[in-house]
């Protein structure tokens, strides 16, 4: 019996994660318990038994699940309005030269500065609300997957669409059965990517300037110098982060099963 | 005939970045359609561009400062991550019971964004270098450990069996065969983690800091002064692409005959 | 029983419930060509990796001048089926790989390379890259990789499977000069039976699994050998009646 549960990997898998997991908290908490960090740090028990508590005690003017339901709304729509845009907009330009032509330069130009540095100048346009938010998120998003949805566009195998060609096939139908599987792929790479920088953003932007959100919670913490609130902000910002990027990898799994990306 | 199709879009690309900064031009100083403070036009930026090289108003220091401050921190903490974050890589993707055991804590800070650590170490470390270096060195390790890592993972077995029929030791195994398969994947990550190293110094700059490009579009921010935002953004956004094409060359030195699929 | 080169003992191998290899013995001489055929799938691979100990054997064992095999102790080389170059060396260095593991002074590697590199025509491509060249020359890299380090014992499995009739006689002969140059103990697993009457001294024949030794044939035929020749296409049709998996 136990050798039927070892030998799924599966179970090896979760097991490990649950004793790792584990382990790393009995570390913490051996780290504070025994050092001198133990008078400033907490252990894990106590930060996760503030993060639970949390959960009816506000911070501020709001519970936790609040602030993450803030900070959620703000990718939200950025993210799926940027993410139809990019797609879109990248797949024109790698079919299409004149597209990229025109497109590449400017985006070239605009590529290398993180969305982060945008920051201000946002601020300065929209105010310190939330329209400034959702620009920021649909600026990152947007950056990250117009170039995955290019590259894919682009990594069409001329091998095939000239086959494709060669055999009569008109623009559309290439398009449809060849360019458009080929960059599924990189575009799948790319909205990963794209929730990623969105994630990041969210959480900075809350940090620079806002008054809720999980960015808003590590800030005020620090601002008081209340490490418990640091761990708990961090904790429900790598929750959610993970949350999220699993989602992702969920749905592409079952969208692409042709295709095995890695792990 | 392809030179001929070649030349016109590299005109196309022209006329598309010249006509970008006419448009803008004739937005901000003909139609005056915005003011000085909301977006200044091209020639203002341009303007404030040399002048903040000498001038160290009104956010306290030059250009070439604020670049020098950002840059050491940014450098240090990114030395940090791929010292650390290779090797570390490396060995969880060799040794099966670091991977069970790491690759867990590891999949799980991923997810945090590396700035979300900035506020717990100014708590610990202050204001200052340290803070904002082990933030970047936060920011940098994590691309590099999981690149490594996916780098390792993929050595084919069959060249570990022909390094083990000439009687390799493990250690052998690692180091002519193991590694060598993963270098392009290192190189990947380490150019990725520039990436994100320069980000991240940004962003820490603009939380909390006393100078670099961070803190000088931050503080100009509340000034109202967005040309030398702007200013700051495309300096921040040059010195990124400059960082990333000298990675490039490096990452094509040492990935010779190799081909590597992203 | 001195000049016994490798002796395998009641050689039997099980993956979990399924008998592979059932109770193998047989000798191989110093210096000789063997080529082992048998059906796909019979567990030809299997059996030269227990030889190699990439496998290790479920019972019974093998023994190389006398001794267990060890492979930092015995000079072994194995040809494997699938394509096994490191694209990140050159050729030059594809080639030296052996000897460096076997941590060789300079002098002998770059000796023992350049005679090998001669050998097998590829002086003009010493620098180049794996993903450079054809199949035919990356099969010829592993070959001189593995003459390199003047192993005892050459494994070779199905090596020419996927080159064209053409190439695969080129290389063929290529092979044998080398043996006969070097006296090196090659077993050369196959399931082509015309390239087993072409280059082999001994033919041992495997059935289907559970795997057994059919017969153990030595090939009558002498030197060069013509495909054509009516002897040639007897003993092909023996060797092939014999193996009769069909």
């Amino acid at each position: 019996m136990m050798r039927k549960i070892l030998k799924n990997e599966w179970t090896v898998k979760i097991g490990s994660a649950v004793i790792a997991l584990a382990a790393f908290c009995m570390l913490w908490q051996a780290v504070t318990v025994f050092t001198g960090m133990g008078d400033f740090l907490p252990g894990p028990a106590e930060t996760f038994a503030e993060f639970f508590r949390r959960f009816v005690k506000p911070y501020g003017k709001a519970v936790l699940p609040m602030h993450m339901w803030s900070s959620l709304r703000r990718i939200l729509i950025g993210y799926t309005v940027a993410s139809a845009v990019a797609i879109v907009l990248g797949i024109v330009m790698g079919t299409y030269r004149i597209a990229d032509a025109i497109v590449m330069p400017l985006f070239n130009i605009i590529r290398p500065i993180p969305p982060v540095a945008w920051i201000p100048l946002a601020i300065l346009w929209f105010g310190i609300g939330d329209a400034s938010k959702y620009f920021l998120v649909f600026l990152a998003t947007f950056l990250s997957v117009l170039q995955n949805a290019y590259a894919g566009a682009r990594s069409a195998d001329p091998v095939l669409v000239g086959a494709a060609r060669m055999l009569g096939a008109n623009d559309g139908f290439i398009f449809r059965t060849i360019t458009l599987p080929c960059a599924v792929p990189y575009i799948f790479s790319g909205l990963q990517n794209g929730l990623t920088a969105a994630w990041g953003q969210v959480v900075a932007s809350e940090m620079i300037r806002s008054s809720a959100g999980v960015g808003w919670i590590i800030i005020r913490g620090m601002d008081n110098n209340d490490i418990l609130q640091e761990l708990v902000g961090i904790l429900t910002i790598g929750i959610i982060g993970f949350i999220l990027a699993a989602s992702m990898r969920g749905v592409e799994a079952k969208l692409c099963r042709w295709t095995t990306r890695g792990k | 005939m392809e030179k001929n199709s070649d030349l016109k879009f590299k005109v196309i690309s022209c006329c598309s970045v010249i006509g970008f900064i006419a448009v803008w031009y004739l937005c901000t100083d003909i139609l005056q359609l915005t003011t000085d403070i909301t977006l200044p036009g091209p020639v203002k930026v341009l303007h404030t561009f040399i002048d903040k090289f000498t001038n160290k108003s009104p956010d306290g220091g030059t250009l070439l400062q604020h670049m020098w401050s950002s840059l050491r921190v940014a450098l240090s903490g990114y030395a940090m991550g791929i010292i650390i974050g290779v090797p570390l890589g490396i060995l969880m993707a060799w040794y099966r019971p670091v991977d069970l055991l790491a690759r867990p804590v590891f999949d799980f800070v991923k997810a945090i964004p590396g700035l979300a650590w900035a506020p717990l170490l100014i708590i610990l470390l202050g204001i200052g270098f340290m803070s904002k270096a082990v933030t970047i060195f936060v920011a940098a390790l994590t691309p590099c450990v999981l690149n490594a890592y996916a780098g390792v993972k993929q050595t084919r077995e069959v060249h570990m069996w022909v390094a083990r029929t000439f009687g390799a030791t493990r250690r052998q195994m690692l180091f002519k065969v193991a590694i060598p398969t993963a270098l392009p994947h290192i190189m990947t990550g380490i150019r990725v983690a520039l990436g994100s190293a320069w980000m991240s110094i940004v962003a820490a700059e603009l939380i909390a800091s006393s100078s670099g490009l961070g803190y000088m579009i931050q503080q100009c921010r509340g000034i109202y002064r967005p040309d030398v935002i702007i200013v700051g953004m495309l300096m921040i956004g040059f010195i990124g692409s400059v960082l990333t094409w000298i990675i490039g060359i490096i990452e094509r030195a040492v990935v010779k005959g190799q081909t590597h699929d992203a | 029983m001195n000049d016994m080169k490798v002796r395998v003992k009641s050689l039997t191998k099980k993956f979990g419930d399924l008998l592979v290899l059932d109770d193998i013995s047989f000798d191989v001489k110093k210096g000789q060509f063997l080529c082992v055929v048998g059906p796909t799938g019979c567990g030809k691979t299997t059996f030269l990796n227990c030889i190699t100990r990439l496998y290790e054997p479920t019972s019974g064992e093998i023994l190389v001048d006398g001794e267990p095999v060890d492979l930092r102790k015995h000079n072994v080389s194995y040809i494997f089926q699938e394509y096994s170059t490191m694209p990140w060396l050159t050729v030059e260095e594809n080639v030296a790989f052996g000897l460096r593991i076997k941590k060789k002074p300079e002098a002998e590697i770059k000796e023992s390379v350049d005679e090998v590199i001669e050998m097998v025509g590829l002086q003009k491509f010493r620098n180049y890259y794996p993903s450079q060249l054809s199949a035919s020359m990356l099969q010829r890299v592993v070959i001189a990789r593995a003459f390199a380090t003047k192993p005892d014992i050459l494994l070779m499995d199905e090596p020419y499977g996927q080159l064209d009739i053409e190439l695969r006689f080129k290389l063929e002969d290529e092979l044998i000069g080398l043996w006969k140059k070097l006296g090196t103990t090659i077993i050369f697993i196959t399931h082509n039976i015309e390239e087993a009457v072409y280059i082999s001294e001994d033919i041992l024949i495997l059935t289907n699994k559970p795997t057994t030794i059919k017969q153990m044939m030595a090939n009558p035929l002498s030197r060069p050998r013509v495909v054509t020749e009516k002897r040639f296409i007897e003993v092909r049709e023996q060797v092939t009646e014999l193996i009769k998996w069909w």
